[in-house]
C-alpha cells in the first residue's frame, strides 16, 4: 500500500532543473500537448486500462439503478434471516453458525452477501463511489495545497520557503499511516468544527481531508524544485523587466510550466490515495460505518477468512482493477509527455 | 542468459547482511528460560485471543486475567470449583468458614484459618487483608468502587485523609479480621471473593507486579511473564493437596500464550498443536463447522451469565414513549442477531440472564424472542406514537460482533419508521463516551458480564442511584420508582440468602421488560473447546471464571 | 559538511519535536479520550477518576505533561496506560521481528527490483519489458494487507505451503524463522518491486544514452561489460537512496498492516494495537523512532548524493 513515499532525487532542484519545461519540447509546428496526445493515443495498453478505469467509474455512478431495479434492497440494509431462491433451491442469506451466502449469480445477491446480509454487490458499487470520491477528493486537495506550497516556496525562496519547507519535512517524516489514523479516531468522532467549514463525524471528507494532507510533500517537494529552477530562466526576468507583479508571474508564467509535472501526478496521487483510504480503513480510521468502501470492505472481509474469501475477493480485486487502470493509464501518460521522464511512481 | 559473478555476489551479500541483522536483533532480545518447576508436572498450553489486563491481582479486572489469578490469590472466600449453579456458590477461602454477619448486616467477621503460608512460603497474617484491600485501592482497581462505597473508612483512606481503613479490624494472634459496612450491601461477601481481594503479604510493592506477580495463596502461582506475550501458571510448591477444603491443588502447569488472530487460535487447538482455546473469544464462523465435524467430542457450548442488550434513553425523545420502546422489542429479530455471532448467543429478553437468580421463567411480553419478529405491529406502534421520522443516533464500538450488532439495529430502526445513523467509534474510547452524561446518547450497544453471581450487579445498570456524569453505566438514564423501591430492599439481603428472594427478583425483571426500558436481545454461549491430550469431560467450565484451570488434566 | 551536519541535525531535532507535540495533541483532542477514565475502569466513582488523575499527573497543564511524558521516554521510563508496561522495554523486545520483516523484504526486493529492472531496460519495448511492467503494475495497486490475506488464505491456509502467522526467533529455529517469514515478506515485496524496477529502468534508459556509455561501447567493449560497470553502476545510486529512504519509512508503515494480518507481534503490531487502545506513549514513541529514521536516512542519502555528485552543494 501507499504508506510512505520517498521523493528520491528531487532535492533543492538539482536534478528537478532538468525537467522538460514547455518550450524544450516543442516540435516545430505542434505543442508538446498535441504531440504527448498522439503518443498516449499510439498507446493501446495505456487506453485499455484508463477505459478500464473509467467503465468502474460508471458502473459504481449507476449503483442505485443497480440498487433499485436489479437488487432490489440499499446497500445498509440487513437481510440476515432472509432466505433466497437460488437455482430453484432456498438457501439462508446468513446461515444460524453466521456464514454468509457466497455469490448466486443472480439480481438478488450477485456477489454474495456479507454477515450482516447485506448485497455484496450493492455495496462494491456504493462503496466505490466512496472510495473514487475520498480518492477524487484527496487528490484535489494534494494538489492545490502541494501548488500552492510548492510555488511560494520556490518562488519566494529564503524565509517562506524556510516555513514551508520544514513544515512539509514534518508531514513527510511523520508515518503516514499513524498520522491518518491518529487524526481519523480523533475526528471520526467530533467532525470538524471552524466556524463556517463545519464537517460532521462521519463525513466523507474526513477521510479525504487526512489523505490528502498527509500526500502534500510527495508532490509539493518535486514542484518547488521546479519552480526553482523556473525562475532563474529569461523569460521570467523578461516578465519581471515587464513590471509584472510577483501573482502575476507565478500563475501567469510558472503556472502553465508546471502542467506537464501536475497532470502527472494526478493520477498517481488518485491511485495512491484510495489505497491509503483503504489502508486507513483496515486500521478503523477509513470510510465510517454503515456506509462502505473498498477498504472497509476488505478489511471487515478478512475477519471471515477462510469461510467467506468472496468478501475479501470481490472488493479487492474491484480495488486492484480501479488502482491499476489508473496506474497503468499515469504511466502511459508520463510516457507521452516525457519519453525519458524523471518523475516516477515514488510512494 | 549466464549470471555473472557481480550478480551472485550482490545476493550473497544482501542475505548476509539481512541474516546478520535480524540476528543481532534477535539477540539482544531478552529470552527468558521457561524453568518447569518440578520435572514431574505436565505442561497444558493454554491460548488467549486478548492479554490479560494486569496479571497483578491488584488491578486485573477481566476475565484473562481473573483466570490465572482466581487460582493464584484465594481470598477469605472464594467460589466452589464447580459447574453450573454449584459454581456460583461461595465457599470459605483464607478463612475458616463463611462470615459471620451481624443482626443489622453491617458487620461481617471472619476467623483466618491457621498455618497458611503465600508461595514463597511466608505465613499469612490477619492483617495483610487489610494491606491487600488498601494496596488495590491506592492502585485504583477498576472494581475500587465497590470498597469505598462499602466499608467504613475506605473512602477517607482514599481520599488521603487516613492512614489506613478504618472499618476493617484484625488480630493477627487470633486471626480474626472484622469488616464494618456503611450499609447493608447483600453482595459484599461476593466483594470479597474478587481476586483483587486475594491476600498478597503485607510490605507488597504498591505498584504494577504485572511482570512479576507477588505471592499469593493458591494452588499455582505465576511466574514467566512476557507481557503481551506469555506467562505461565505452575504449580505452588507450597501448597499441601486439599490445604483449603473444596480449592483442587490442580494437575499439570499451564503455559498461556496470547495469539490475538483467532483463526489461528482456533486452527491451532484444532490441530492439538495448542490445547485450550480463550472461551472468551468468538470461534470464527468459518471454522465452527470444522469443529462441530472433527471435533465435536473435545467442543461444547457453555452458557455465560451475561446479558447483551442495546439501551434505549429513556430521558429523550423518542425513546421516552414507551410505545417506542415497544415496538423496538417487537422489532428486533434476535436470531439474527444471534447469527452475527456465529450462533453464540441465545435469544432473550429478560435483564437478569439464565444462570443468575431472579431470572424469569415466564415468557417475553413482546413475542418470542426465538421466533419471527413482529415488523407490522412495531410500525403501528411507531405510527401511534407519533415519533415517525424521528432521527436517532445509535452508538456502537468497533469490536467484532458488536459493529455488527449496531449496524442490524440501525437497519431494524430505519425498517420501522425512524432514521437511524450509526456512531461506530473506538472500542477504547466505547464506555466512556456513552457513559458521558453530556453526551445525552439516544440508543446503542451494551452488555453486561456478571462479576459476581447476584442479581444487584446486573441491578446496578438500570439504578437510578447509578446515573453520574462521567462513566456512568446507566446508559439509558432509567429511573423508574418502583425499581427503586425493590433495589432498596433486595440490595440488602446477604448473598448467602439470595434464594429467599428470587421470586422477588423474577418479579422486578419481568416488571422491568413489560416497560422495555432496554431492548435486551440475548445471552452469551461460549466455547468450551480443547484438544485431544485433555480429559475434557473433567475440565470444568465455572459459571463465573470460565475455564477452571486446576480441573485440567491430561488423558 | 560540519555546517551541513550542524544544520541537519538542528532541523532534525526540529522536526521530531514538532511531530511529538502534534501527536501529543491530536491524542488530547479525542473525545472523552481523557486515559483517566479507561484507567479507572468502567465502574469508577468520579472520585475515583479524579485519583486516577491526579497519579498520573492528567491534571496538570498540558506542556508540563508533555515535557514530564518527553522526559520519561528519553529516560527510558515511560509507562504504557494499558496495561502499564514500560514501553521501551517492549518495543526493545519486538524489535527483532520488525527488523527481521523490514529488512528482509527491503533486501529482497532491491535484488529482485534490479532485476526486473534491469531485465525490462535491456528488453525496452519488447514483450518481457511489457510483461515486467504489468507486474510491476499490479504490486503497486494492491492494498498490502490485501495482498497479505490472499496469501494467508491461499498458500497458508488453503494449500498448507506455509505456516499460518506468528513469528519464530532466529536464534532458537532460524529454519521456522524463514519459513513464517516468507509470506509477509512477499506481501510487502511485492508492492515495492515495482516502484523500484521501474525507477531503475528509467535510470537505465537515461545513463545508456549517456555519452560515457557510447564511448565505452565504442571502445569495443562488451554489452555486459558496459551494462554492469558503466550503466549499471550510475544508475543505482538513486536507487539505493531511495532504498534507505523506504527502509526507514517502512518502520510504522507497511509492517503495521503486514504484522497485524500475520500475528507477528512486531512494533508494528505493537503500534497498530496501541491505536485501538489510544495508548499514547507506545503511539509517541513508535512515531518519533520511525521519524527518526527517516530524517537519519535521507540526511545519509543526501550526504552519499554529494559525495557521488559533486555538482550537487550540500545544504541544511
Amino acid at each position: 500500500m501507499a504508506s510512505e513515499a520517498a521523493i528520491g532525487t528531487d532535492r533543492d532542484g538539482a536534478e528537478a532543473s532538468g525537467f522538460p519545461a514547455g518550450p524544450d519540447l516543442v516540435h516545430p509546428g505542434i505543442g508538446p500537448y498535441r504531440l504527448a496526445w498522439r503518443r498516449l493515443l499510439r498507446n493501446r495498453v495505456a487506453l485499455f486500462f484508463g477505459g478500464l478505469f473509467i467503465l468502474i467509474v460508471v458502473l459504481c455512478l449507476l449503483a442505485p439503478v443497480y440498487a433499485n431495479d436489479i437488487a432490489h434492497t440499499g446497500p445498509n440494509v440487513n437481510h440476515i434471516t432472509d432466505v433466497v431462491k437460488v437455482n430453484g433451491k432456498s438457501e439462508e442469506v446468513v446461515s444460524s453458525t453466521g456464514l454468509p451466502i457466497g455469490p448466486t449469480w443472480q439480481g438478488r445477491f450477485l456477489l454474495g452477501a456479507d454477515k450482516n446480509g447485506r448485497d455484496v454487490a450493492v455495496r462494491l458499487l456504493y462503496g466505490g463511489r466512496n472510495s473514487l470520491e475520498v480518492g477524487a477528493i484527496a487528490t484535489l486537495i494534494t494538489m492545490v495545497l502541494a501548488v500552492i506550497v510548492g510555488l511560494l516556496a520556490g518562488y519566494f525562496r529564503g524565509f517562506t520557503d524556510g516555513v514551508l519547507s520544514r513544515l512539509m519535512d514534518i508531514i513527510w517524516a511523520y508515518p503516514a499511516l499513524l498520522l491518518g489514523v491518529a487524526l481519523g479516531v480523533m475526528l471520526a468522532v467530533s467532525g470538524i468544527n471552524l466556524g463556517l467549514f463545519e464537517l460532521r463525524g462521519g463525513s466523507l471528507l474526513i477521510p479525504a481531508l487526512i489523505v490528502g494532507v498527509v500526500y502534500i510533500p510527495y508532490v509539493a517537494k518535486p514542484i518547488r524544485g521546479q519552480v526553482l529552477g523556473l525562475r532563474e530562466r529569461e523569460f521570467i526576468d523578461a516578465a519581471r523587466v515587464q513590471g509584472l507583479g510577483n501573482l502575476r508571474i507565478m500563475l501567469g508564467e510558472i503556472l502553465p510550466n508546471l502542467a506537464s509535472t501536475i497532470i502527472v501526478f494526478v493520477p498517481l496521487m488518485l491511485a495512491n490515495s484510495i489505497l491509503l483510504e483503504a489502508s486507513l480503513s483496515f486500521l478503523g480510521a477509513g470510510v465510517q460505518a454503515p456506509n462502505s468502501s473498498w477498504g472497509t470492505m476488505i478489511s471487515d472481509g478478512t475477519r471471515y477468512i477462510p469461510a467467506a474469501i468472496h468478501l475479501v475477493l470481490v472488493p479487492g480485486l474491484m480495488l486492484v482493477a480501479a488502482v491499476l487502470g489508473v496506474n497503468v493509464f499515469g504511466d502511459g501518460v508520463r510516457d507521452a509527455l516525457d519519453p525519458r521522464a524523471r518523475i516516477r511512481i515514488e510512494r | 542468459m549466464r549470471k555473472g559473478s557481480k550478480w551472485s555476489s550482490i545476493v550473497v551479500f544482501a542475505l548476509l547482511l539481512s541474516v546478520l541483522l535480524a540476528a543481532c536483533g534477535s539477540s539482544s532480545s531478552s529470552s527468558t528460560s521457561s524453568g518447569s518447576s518440578s520435572g514431574a508436572t505436565k505442561t497444558v498450553t493454554n491460548l488467549m485471543g486478548t492479554a490479560p489486563d494486569y496479571l497483578d491481582p491488584g488491578l486485573g479486572y477481566t476475565t484473562q486475567a481473573a483466570e490465572p489469578d482466581w487460582i493464584s490469590y484465594t481470598g477469605l472466600v472464594t467460589y466452589a470449583h464447580a459447574k453450573g449453579a454449584p459454581g456460583t456458590k461461595l465457599i470459605p477461602g483464607v478463612a475458616e468458614s463463611l462470615p459471620q454477619i451481624s443482626a443489622d448486616g453491617k458487620t461481617y467477621t471472619f476467623t483466618l484459618r491457621k498455618g497458611l503460608v503465600y508461595s514463597n512460603g511466608k505465613p499469612v497474617k490477619a492483617s495483610d487483608f487489610a494491606y491487600t484491600i488498601q494496596r488495590s485501592m491506592k492502585l485504583n482497581w477498576g472494581g475500587k468502587s465497590f470498597f469505598t462505597g462499602n466499608i467504613v473508612g475506605a473512602e477517607a483512606f482514599d481520599g488521603g485523609k487516613a492512614k489506613s481503613i478504618s472499618g476493617i479490624e484484625s488480630d493477627d494472634t487470633s486471626g480474626k479480621i472484622t469488616i464494618h459496612l456503611v450499609a447493608p450491601y447483600g453482595a459484599f461477601a461476593n466483594v470479597l471473593a474478587f481476586p483483587s481481594a486475594g491476600l498478597v503479604p503485607t510490605g507488597t510493592a504498591v505498584s504494577n507486579l504485572s511482570n512479576k506477580p507477588p505471592p499469593g495463596v493458591g494452588p499455582y502461582m505465576i511466574t514467566n511473564v512476557v507481557p503481551n506475550q506469555s506467562f505461565s501458571a505452575v504449580k505452588n510448591p507450597y501448597w499441601a493437596k486439599e490445604e483449603i477444603p473444596g480449592i483442587p491443588a490442580g494437575h499439570v502447569n499451564i503455559n498461556a500464550k496470547i495469539v490475538t488472530n483467532t483463526q489461528a487460535e482456533a486452527e491451532q487447538v484444532l490441530t492439538n498443536s495448542a490445547d485450550v482455546f480463550d472461551w472468551a473469544d468468538t470461534l470464527p464462523s468459518s471454522i465452527l463447522q470444522q469443529v462441530q465435524s472433527q471435533a465435536s467430542e473435545r467442543y461444547a457450548k457453555e452458557p455465560t451469565v451475561s446479558t447483551f442488550y442495546f439501551f434505549l434513553n429513556t430521558k429523550n425523545k423518542p425513546f421516552s414513549s414507551q410505545k417506542v420502546r415497544e415496538a423496538v422489542a417487537y422489532a428486533l429479530d434476535r436470531r439474527a442477531l444471534s447469527r452475527l455471532d456465529s450462533g453464540f448467543l441465545a435469544p432473550a429478553c429478560f435483564f437478569l440472564p439464565v444462570g443468575m437468580i431472579g431470572h424469569p421463567t415466564g415468557s417475553c411480553p413482546f413475542g418470542d424472542p426465538s421466533g419471527a419478529p413482529n415488523l407490522t405491529k412495531a410500525k403501528k406502534l411507531i405510527t401511534e406514537s407519533g415519533m415517525a421520522g424521528t432521527s436517532v443516533t445509535v452508538w456502537g464500538e468497533t469490536r467484532e460482533p458488536r459493529r455488527e450488532y449496531v449496524d442490524y439495529f440501525a437497519s431494524v430502526l430505519n425498517s420501522i419508521g425512524l432514521k437511524a445513523n450509526e456512531k461506530i467509534i473506538a472500542d477504547a474510547t466505547y464506555f466512556s463516551t456513552i457513559g458521558n452524561l453530556k453526551l445525552n446518547p439516544q440508543a446503542g450497544f451494551a452488555d453486561w458480564n456478571q462479576d459476581f453471581p447476584n442479581p444487584s450487579d446486573f441491578y446496578l445498570l438500570l439504578d437510578a442511584k447509578s446515573i453520574q456524569s462521567t462513566n456512568n453505566q446507566n446508559f439509558g438514564q432509567v429511573n423508574d420508582p418502583h425499581i427503586q423501591s425493590e433495589l432498596a430492599e433486595l440490595n440488602k439481603v446477604p448473598s448467602t440468602k439470595l434464594e429467599s428472594v428470587a421470586s422477588r427478583w423474577q418479579a422486578l425483571d419481568e416488571y422491568v421488560a413489560k416497560k422495555a426500558y432496554t431492548a435486551v436481545y440475548g445471552y452469551e454461549d461460549d466455547p468450551k473447546f480443547m484438544s485431544n491430550r485433555i480429559n475434557f469431560g473433567s475440565a470444568i467450565f465455572h459459571p463465573v471464571y470460565g475455564n477452571d484451570w486446576t480441573s485440567w488434566q491430561l488423558k | 559538511m560540519a555546517r551541513f551536519v550542524i544544520r541537519r541535525v538542528s532541523s532534525m531535532i526540529a522536526v521530531l519535536f514538532a511531530i511529538s507535540v502534534l501527536t501529543f495533541l491530536i491524542f488530547q483532542a479525542i473525545p472523552n479520550g481523557d486515559p483517566a477514565l479507561r484507567l479507572a475502569g468502567r465502574l469508577a466513582t468520579p472520585q475515583t477518576i479524579q485519583d486516577v488523575r491526579r497519579q498520573w499527573g492528567f491534571d496538570k497543564p498540558l506542556y508540563v505533561q508533555y515535557f514530564k511524558t518527553m522526559g520519561k521516554i528519553i529516560d527510558g521510563q515511560v509507562i504504557s496506560y494499558q496495561q502499564q508496561q514500560n514501553v521501551e522495554d517492549e518495543i526493545a523486545h519486538d524489535l527483532p521481528v520488525t527488523i527481521s520483516l523490514a529488512v528482509g523484504s527491503a533486501v529482497i526486493w532491491l535484488v529482485i527490483g534490479i532485476i526486473f529492472g534491469v531485465l525490462s531496460a535491456v528488453r525496452a519495448g519488447q514483450w518481457l519489458d511489457r510483461l515486467l511492467t504489468v507486474i510491476a503494475m499490479f504490486g503497486v495497486s494492491m492494498p498490502v494487507f490485501f495482498l497479505a490475506a490472499l496469501l494467508d488464505y491461499y498458500l497458508g491456509y488453503k494449500w498448507g505451503l506455509f505456516p499460518i502467522g506468528g513469528y519464530v526467533k532466529l536464534t532458537s529455529n532460524p529454519w521456522g524463522w524463514l519459513t513464517h517469514l516468507i509470506l509477509p515478506w512477499a506481501s510487502i515485496v511485492a508492492l515495492s518491486v515495482g516502484v523500484y524496477s521501474r525507477v531503475l529502468r528509467s535510470n537505465v534508459l537515461d545513463t545508456l544514452g549517456e555519452d560515457y556509455v557510447r564511448t565505452a561501447r565504442a571502445k569495443g567493449l562488451s554489452e555486459r561489460r558496459v551494462l554492469l560497470h558503466h550503466v549499471l553502476r550510475n544508475s543505482l545510486v538513486p536507487i539505493v537512496s531511495l532504498w534507505g529512504l523506504d527502509l526507514a519509512a517502512l518502520f510504522g508503515g507497511a509492517t503495521l498492516l503486514t504484522e497485524s494480518v500475520f500475528n507477528l507481534h512486531g512494533v508494528g503490531q505493537y503500534a497498530a494495537e496501541s491505536i485501538g487502545h489510544l495508548d499514547v506513549p507506545p503511539i509517541l514513541v513508535i512515531t518519533m523512532l520511525t521519524a527518526f529514521f527517516v530524517v537519519v536516512f535521507s540526511a545519509l542519502t543526501d550526504i552519499v548524493y554529494a559525495a557521488l555528485d559533486p555538482r550537487i552543494r550540500l545544504t541544511g
